[in-house]
């Protein structure tokens, strides 16, 4: 029963975001991976609880269900239970899951301050805690995306698509959110070595809630201010619903010379991806089943007696004009 | 729930008498009877047998430790929904022109985040409990002048102060998480007596205070009676408007109690209280079906939250797909309000 009318979109989205900063502050303490061949993995007679903050995006539907396959491939018995975007119900499914005391639980997104005292919780009670995208200390491993390699990727394929000169407009509205400030360093680090691109100034603001609309205005606002064709090459963003609204407001304005760029691999925007006439050029998408997946082999190592790193990084995929059509197979978008 | 079967009656004029009444009934006020009966016995028969189904499937449902979590994990919405019971017994069960506070969610959410800014602002747990009750008392006034003063239907009221506390919160908070974590928050969500949660002992000694408020003083009678039959409560000499602005006080105080409680289970005010209010209402209607005559009543009301907070535990423990637990939810609510709706129009022929 869940309220939609109070803005569930904005929470989620920030949800995401907080949930994916927390991930990373904590990385950087890469081990050694265990020698531990793919077919001796077995989860047999084991019980793993699957903790997910919600399932309606994208990602956590995708990284959820992979991990509940993962477990029943490997024998075991997965008891997932799905918050729906309610920290109240996360609170309650994780205490009854840990009273259960399943033998790990592998914890999907969600706000740190909340989980983390029942993370402590369970680890308390003896229960290993694995996390996705979730930065804690309370956490044996966790599963994320390699933001520094997102950001320099993106930022590689804009420099290369823009001849390396250029103007161009990027929204910096979050980079108090880590993998977003990971992602925009990056961007900075490569055009430091391209004298000729300049970032247009100011940078803009991208927000939560209203994202799309808000992006559609305010590159409305630029393409006015920047009315001859060349004046701006590419339009830039830390993830990619700013990028929906930015690659609409160029359709619309017929400005679409300019290019865009953005993260997270939505499936919206890897449409327009596909459209050869749209200016979305490329979209670095994360990929969540193997995310799930790694997360619930991770446990397997474990279970067996193996030693897990503090973070496991799972590559993301560059999805561009030319390889959207393969990239969107793989990640099992239709 | 003596109150409501001994003095009295629903707002049916068809049924009026009381169970034990020996003089011929209407035929239709029989039939009624009947069906209410059926309907009351029916649910807490379902109630039971899911309870007996759990423990059979999952062994592990009848634990302590499990029973004591479902009660913590009940405590948050218990309290609203009590507070809305408060409501809907003194304006009255019509959904549409009688009492509802549909404000109670995000009062729980501004007194959240009131608390949670004082914490973060390095006030203590006395000064940030007062503020957040005086938060949930003021939104309860602002509704109570709303409707008492200017006359406004409740369910619109509500609505609009629902909105305006919505967006002092988002003002507040700038719909982030605060995070608050002090001595008096820890003890709350923390583990009592016998390995049950504070919050389970909360919510019990909660509902028993205004059960014995409610159901067995003089004040819960009239509040019944104002909110029955307000023209005969206002013959009677009841000063009608006092009452009903008293109940919407008390369903205030209610979501500041409820804002502090969710402060402490989720170490600090979460965005999204707003999710909160369907089930609350939800629960608050469900509730009726466990009382003799189908009225809303306090012991009802924490019944139809153990409830509901047993089928997500169960499901949760029987492994099925928590995406159901709406469902059943929903189909319930169906059932029981088709089943109400049906007896009243019946009852009024």
């Amino acid at each position: 029963m869940n309220n939609k009318f109070l803005g569930g979109l904005n929470r989620r989205n920030l949800l995401k975001l907080t949930a994916a900063a927390g991930a990373v502050a904590g990385a950087g303490l890469l081990a050694s991976h265990p020698a531990f061949a793919e077919e001796a993995l077995s989860l047999k007679g084991k019980r793993i609880g699957i903790s997910t903050a919600g399932t309606d995006h994208f990602f956590d539907l995708q990284a959820y269900n992979a991990q509940i396959e993962e477990v029943k491939r490997l024998g075991g018995e997965p008891i997932a239970v799905d918050a729906g975007r309610n920290d109240g119900k996360l609170v309650s499914q994780l205490q009854t899951l840990i009273a259960q005391k399943p033998d790990a639980i592998v914890q999907l997104l969600g706000t740190v301050s909340v989980i983390d005292p029942w993370l402590k919780k369970a680890r308390d009670a003896g229960i290993p805690v694995l996390t996705i995208d979730v930065g804690t200390t309370n956490s044996i491993n966790n599963s994320t995306s390699d933001n520094w390699a997102i950001g320099k990727d993106l930022a590689l394929q804009l420099v290369s698509d823009i001849g390396g000169e250029g103007n161009i407009v990027v929204f910096n509205g979050f980079y108090g959110v880590t993998p977003c400030a990971i992602r925009y360093d990056q961007l900075v680090n490569v055009i430091k070595y391209f004298p000729k691109v300049q970032i247009v100034q100011p940078e803009l603001r991208d927000v939560i809630p209203n994202t799309v609309q808000a992006a559609f205005t305010q590159i409305t606002a630029i393409l006015n201010k920047y009315p001859e064709k060349g004046s701006i090459k590419a339009i830039w963003s830390a993830w990619d619903i700013p990028q929906l609204g930015a690659t609409q407001a160029l359709t619309a304005a017929g400005r679409t010379e300019i290019k865009t760029y953005g993260v997270d691999g939505s499936p919206e925007v890897l449409q327009l991806i596909a459209d050869p006439n749209s200016p979305a050029a490329a979209d670095v998408a994360q990929q969540p089943a193997e995310l799930g997946r790694t997360a619930i082999r991770n446990v397997a190592k474990l279970l067996a007696g193996g030693a897990l790193p503090r973070e496991t990084y799972v590559p993301a995929l560059l999805a561009n004009k030319e390889n959207v059509g393969e990239i969107s197979r793989k990640l099992g978008i239709g | 729930m003596s109150v409501d079967a001994a003095y009295l009656s629903p707002s049916l004029p068809a049924s009026i008498g009381n169970e034990a009444d020996a003089t011929p009934a209407p035929r239709g006020a029989l039939g009624r009877r009947l069906a209410v009966l059926a309907l009351r016995q029916g649910s807490l028969a379902v109630f039971i047998g899911v309870l007996v189904y759990f423990s059979i499937a999952a062994p592990f449902f009848l634990s302590v430790d499990n029973i004591g979590n479902v009660l913590g994990q009940s405590a948050i919405a218990g309290v609203l929904a009590i507070g809305l019971t408060v409501v809907i017994i003194a304006g009255g069960s019509n959904v549409v022109t009688g009492g509802i506070d549909l404000s109670l969610a995000s009062n729980m959410g501004l007194s959240a985040a009131v608390y949670a800014s004082l914490v973060q602002a390095g006030q203590g747990d006395a000064v940030a409990i007062i503020c957040a009750l005086g938060t949930g008392l003021l939104i309860g006034a602002v509704n109570a002048a709303a409707i008492t003063l200017a006359g406004i239907v409740p369910l619109l009221a509500t609505l609009a102060v629902m909105n305006v506390v919505a967006g002092l919160e988002l003002v507040l908070t700038l719909n982030t998480v605060i995070p608050a974590s002090t001595e008096f928050l820890a003890t709350v969500s923390a583990t009592g007596p016998f390995g049950i949660p504070v919050l389970a002992y909360l919510l019990l000694g909660f509902t028993a205070l205004v059960a014995a408020v409610v159901q067995y003083t003089p004040l819960g009678l009239r509040l019944y009676a104002v909110g029955e039959f307000p023209e005969a409560a206002r013959a009677a000499g009841l000063r009608v408007k006092l009452f009903i602005s008293g109940a919407f006080l008390a369903s205030g105080l209610c979501g500041g109690l409820a804002g502090i409680l969710s402060v402490s289970y989720l170490s600090g005010s979460t965005t999204g209280a707003g999710d909160m209010l369907l089930p609350v209402v939800v629960t608050a209607l469900l509730g009726t079906v466990f009382s003799r005559r189908l009225v809303p009543t306090i012991g009802g009301t924490l019944l139809a939250t153990l409830f509901v907070s047993f089928l997500i535990n169960g499901f949760q423990l029987l492994n099925i797909s928590s995406t159901l637990v709406s469902g059943v939810q929903g189909l319930l609510i169906l059932l029981v309000v088709s089943a109400t709706t049906l007896l009243q129009r019946k009852g009024n022929q």
